[in-house]
């Protein structure tokens, strides 16, 4: 362990990924644009935005896979652009790249034991398996395994040093919804386990699940960080009623008083609440037609915030 | 250490538990062996004999050893192959010729003065060189002393006018099937290894798992000493089923010897190396697949696998000159084959230096990192 300011003992500082006002520049193009974040010791850490955002760049800048343009990043206390540290941080660090496929023809247990060989330690490779619930699928070739399935596998190859620090690359894009889930339980299981998370995604309810800090990156620019509550309160807009199935008919049926209500698809209304407005609201909708419609109240999401701060919504294809 | 022997062994497993692999390593070169060894193996009929005849005058032969070969060419039994009466050391001639055309080494002599002799009523000699071993050599040599003998009879009606003096000579008889076997070991070292580099280096870097070992301990040269130590026992299983089943079938003998290892590790950094190279000029996996395939073909052809580069028309040998397989296929040949140290020598030396050159390039061209 070398003596030098930049490489203090592991574990001494909380702070886990220090960024600061980090760039990524290819030729003219801008992929990551002066970004400054912290992550701390124990935290899920939801890296947000769209493809093509920077998160990756970002992520990859991290785990020394690339080197930044400008600013600076250090993980566990090590500078990232330096190269006796980057050695440093690769032993700590676990990671899961983006469509990650272990090696086809390897068991499950073959393929946590080939990654794990290249770590000086390693932890045991069926306390793993259990960990990502795969004792079933222990001696299986990984491509015979379903793609959430394989996913979990990846998790597992990304935590078999026992790292300080996971960094996972949008580790749910492409699954089906019960696979994300399944990804979702692993992901909880290591928060509880105390592990510090590093997440990219493009969904904000993956986001607003897991995370507790998220930060929103758009065009490598960081729009906005706080706690999820924190981003919709501050962001988010209002709470909204949705009276389902009104239709045309519904919105000439409504009270008066309530002008900014709007017919949304499949005819569904919604009105927006200010606060202590809603047992108004209500009661006067119990005079009217609607009294018999279903009626629900909806918080506004991430994706409210991402609506709200960029004028866009995030969706799978990018945008 | 122990990094490089879990990438030999991840390697090796993906290798043995893919039925394709298997196939185009193993089953594919033992299928060419017995395909080639059936059609070609026995070859023509008719037993090939080189002959000079040093009796002439002047530039013509003389009209008794004239009639002489007449009478042997008319018998159908031989491709008789002629070498100049002013060849100094036919033998040495007869055993290069013999050896580039899969011919067996067998020359008559019909000596200075054969007619004259004849004439004189004294006896008159031919020499028959051939090896004793050769599987042609009895029914090849009671060809040509019956002939001999009557020729006699016909020209002095003197059948012992004529002797055949048959000479042994110590030769390999060299037939297709030797001459096919270190090419078809060859060809399977360059396919098993450009394709086996397109593979680990395309397809996994497509896979993201060289990103993942990016971001571990490992570094890009120990990745590359596991891909070649894994080439390397490869190419060792891949040379001794070859030789296995070579004999077994066959009766090819081989002699394994420090040429033959060495030729076994340059194809084992060759090989890869080019895969290498076309790996990362192409990125996708597949149209690197394409690029290996456009590759391998056009050299397994011209570089002496299948038939002798002498048979190929002049602009073909100069290409041929550039394959690196070229050098890997003859050092083989005169390594297991032939004997000829000096030859294999040479060869070994070439192949190592092409290995040297395509792995450094190929490895100097890997991104391990992201750009």
């Amino acid at each position: 362990m070398s003596d030098s300011p930049s490489t203090p003992l592991p574990g001494q500082s909380d702070k886990v990924v220090q960024v600061d006002k980090l760039s990524k520049k290819y030729g003219d193009n801008i992929a990551v644009n002066d970004i400054s974040f912290n992550l701390t010791k124990g935290e899920v850490f939801a890296f947000l935005g769209p493809n093509g955002a920077g998160k990756t760049t970002t992520v990859e800048i991290l785990e020394c896979l690339r080197n930044p343009t400008g600013g600076q990043a250090r993980v566990l206390g090590y500078d990232v652009s330096k190269r006796s540290d980057q050695a440093e941080i690769r032993k700590r660090i676990g990671v899961l790249p983006q469509d990650f496929n272990a090696i086809d023809r390897l068991t499950v247990r073959e393929n946590i034991n080939y990654f794990g060989a290249m770590f000086k330690h390693q932890l045991d490779a069926d306390k793993l398996i259990e960990l990502v619930d795969l004792k079933d699928k222990r001696d299986e070739q990984f491509k015979k395994l379903s793609g959430g399935l394989k996913q979990r596998v990846g998790l597992a190859v990304s935590l078999v040093n026992d790292p300080d620090v996971v960094f996972l690359d949008e580790p749910t894009t492409g699954l089906d919804p019960r696979a994300r889930r399944d990804v979702w339980s692993v992901i909880e299981r290591l928060k509880k386990e105390g592990k510090t998370v590093f997440l990219t995604t493009h969904y904000m309810d993956e986001a607003e699940y897991l995370a507790d800090i998220v930060s929103i990156i758009d065009h490598g620019q960081i729009i906005a960080s706080g706690t999820p509550d924190q981003l919709i309160d501050a962001h988010g807009g209002k709470k909204t009623l949705i009276i389902r199935d009104a239709g045309e008919e519904g919105l000439k049926q409504l009270p008066p008083g309530l002008p900014k209500a709007e017919l949304r698809n499949a005819g569904d209304i919604a009105v927006p609440l200010n606060n202590g407005e809603l047992t108004n609201i209500l009661m006067s909708l119990g005079q009217t037609p609607l009294h018999d419609k279903e009626i629900e109240v909806r918080r506004p999401t991430l994706d409210d915030v991402f609506l709200n701060l960029t004028g866009r919504r995030v969706s799978e294809e990018g945008n | 250490m122990s990094r490089i022997i879990t990438i030999i062994v991840g390697h090796f497993k993906s290798w043995y538990r893919s039925k394709s692999n298997i196939f185009w390593t193993i089953a594919f070169p033992l299928l060419l062996i017995v395909l080639f060894g059936a059609i070609f193996g026995n070859g023509s009929t008719k037993f090939d004999l080189y002959l000079q005849n040093q009796d002439l005058t002047g530039n013509v032969p003389t009209p008794l050893s004239q009639g002489y070969v007449n009478v042997l060419n008319q018998t159908g039994a031989f491709n008789l192959h002629i070498v100049a009466a002013e060849q100094p050391d036919p033998l040495t001639y007869v055993k290069n010729d013999a050896r580039d055309h899969n011919r067996g080494q067998r020359l008559l002599v019909i000596p200075l003065g054969f007619n004259a002799t004849i004439m004189s009523g004294k006896n008159a000699t031919v020499q028959l060189y051939m090896d004793q071993s050769d599987q042609a050599s009895a029914s090849l040599a009671g060809i040509v002393h019956s002939v001999t003998v009557s020729y006699a009879a016909a020209i002095a009606n003197a059948p012992d006018h004529l002797v055949v003096q048959q000479v042994g000579i110590v030769t390999r008889n060299i037939r297709y099937i030797d001459f096919f076997i270190p090419g078809v070991i060859g060809m399977t070292l360059l396919t098993t290894g450009v394709f086996g580099a397109v593979n680990t280096n395309g397809r996994y870097r497509e896979l993201k798992i060289i990103k993942k070992l990016a971001t571990t301990p490992l570094s890009k040269i120990e990745w590359i000493l596991g891909m070649v130590g894994y080439q390397m026992i490869l190419a060792t299983i891949s040379l001794i089923v070859i030789l296995f089943f070579g004999y077994a079938i066959f009766g090819v003998t081989a002699t394994i010897d420090i040429y033959t290892v060495g030729l076994v590790v340059a194809a084992a950094l060759l090989f890869p190396g080019i895969g290498m190279v076309l790996a990362n000029f192409v990125k996708e996996a597949e149209s690197a697949d394409a690029a290996a395939n456009a590759i391998t073909f056009p050299m397994m052809f011209l570089a002496g696998t299948f038939w002798p580069l002498d048979s190929l028309p002049e602009i073909m040998k100069i290409i041929a000159n550039f394959m690196p397989l070229t050098y890997v296929n003859a050092g083989l040949r005169e390594a297991l084959i032939y004997s000829e140290p000096a030859q294999a020598l040479t060869n070994t030396v070439i192949a190592l230096g092409f290995a040297a050159f395509f792995i450094v390039l190929g490895s100097i061209l890997m991104n391990w990192k992201e750009e």
